[in-house]
């Protein structure tokens, strides 16, 4: 009939190559994918976590914000995770500094009793300006750290913390 | 601080800050019928604790809660735990409790509080309880440190 009529041996062959091959990339296809997994991992840029303050709501007098991380992992122990943060507006800017003292990591308050307009660690007296800086003769050896922020949809989302840039 | 190594190394370089010992008396209670309020009181006294620990971190070692039965001596358990912690050469120790025969033991420095069963809250209230918690418990602390 036509040229091009396949042979026993072409069509077996044929056969052989595209099983074969099927069964090769099924093996090859995971390895590749492991392979080059470590590259398409997320970057830390979205760990932000939303927490219930209404960014309008910020003025320049820092505030307390609790907010709940979401079944966070530990090994095999899962578990809500809470933090606090101090946020204040400094102009347009929102300042969110982490209330962990520098000195041996107590939590320290804005405000408190015989301590206004600092913040104030109830363990050693230790000191710091609203900016975190650390006020010198008081234990802290160093400012208080600020949290990464971001404002979506008038909340504030707060990520990981940084060293303090304001001192 | 917690028991554990990595904070113990942090206590062995900064002994003169972390001066204070809180000790959770947790008792177990082993009755069938005891068993809830039991185990009510006791996530009560450690997420208690937990959050003193954590505000107080720099000034506070929380030992591992130490337990006992309900048929055990408590003025054998005071003796023996008492001269024990002593070892450990703490300036100040406390101890908080949930069970209010401590508080007729001879167990100094005991802090005793009612339980509040907080299986039956959500997260809000329940940290806003605990908070109320620590205030009460903050001036017996603050007093023995500026003594």
């Amino acid at each position: 009939m036509s040229k091009n009529r396949v042979s026993r041996r072409q069509f077996l062959s044929y056969s052989l190559m595209g099983v074969g091959g099927f069964m090769i990339s099924g093996t090859l296809m995971p390895m590749l994918r492991f392979a080059v997994d470590p590259v398409l991992q997320k970057s830390g840029i979205g760990d932000f976590t939303p927490t219930p303050q209404k960014v309008d709501e910020l003025t320049d007098t820092p505030v307390r914000v609790d907010y709940t991380i979401k079944d966070r992992k530990d090994a095999w122990y899962e578990s809500d995770v809470s933090y606090t943060a101090w946020v204040y507006k400094d102009g347009d800017a929102i300042i969110a500094l982490s209330p962990v003292c520098k000195h041996l990591g107590c939590t320290v308050n804005w405000g408190s009793e015989g301590h206004p307009n600092e913040f104030f660690c109830p363990c050693h007296a230790g000191r710091y300006t609203k900016n975190g800086a650390n006020v010198k003769g008081t234990p802290p050896i160093g400012p208080l750290d600020e949290y990464e922020v971001m404002v979506k949809d008038g909340l504030l989302y707060l990520g990981g913390t940084k060293p303090n840039t304001l001192v | 601080m917690n028991w554990n190594p990595n904070d113990m190394d942090t206590y062995i370089q900064q002994k003169e800050y972390i001066d204070t010992l809180l000790v959770p008396l947790l008792k177990l209670e082993t009755n069938p019928e005891n068993m809830k309020s039991s185990s009510s009181s006791t996530e009560f006294l450690m997420y208690l604790s937990t959050f003193i620990e954590n505000q107080f971190k720099g000034r506070i070692m929380l030992l591992p809660p130490f337990s006992h039965t309900q048929s055990m001596d408590l003025e054998i358990l005071t003796e023996t735990l008492q001269k024990d912690i002593s070892l450990l050469s703490f300036k100040h120790v406390f101890y908080l409790t949930t069970d209010s025969n401590w508080t007729s033991s001879k167990l100094e420095n005991v802090i005793w509080l009612p339980s509040i069963p907080l299986e039956s809250m959500d997260k809000q209230l329940r940290q806003k309880i605990i908070e109320d918690q620590l205030r009460q418990v903050l001036p017996l602390l603050t007093k023995k440190w500026t003594e």
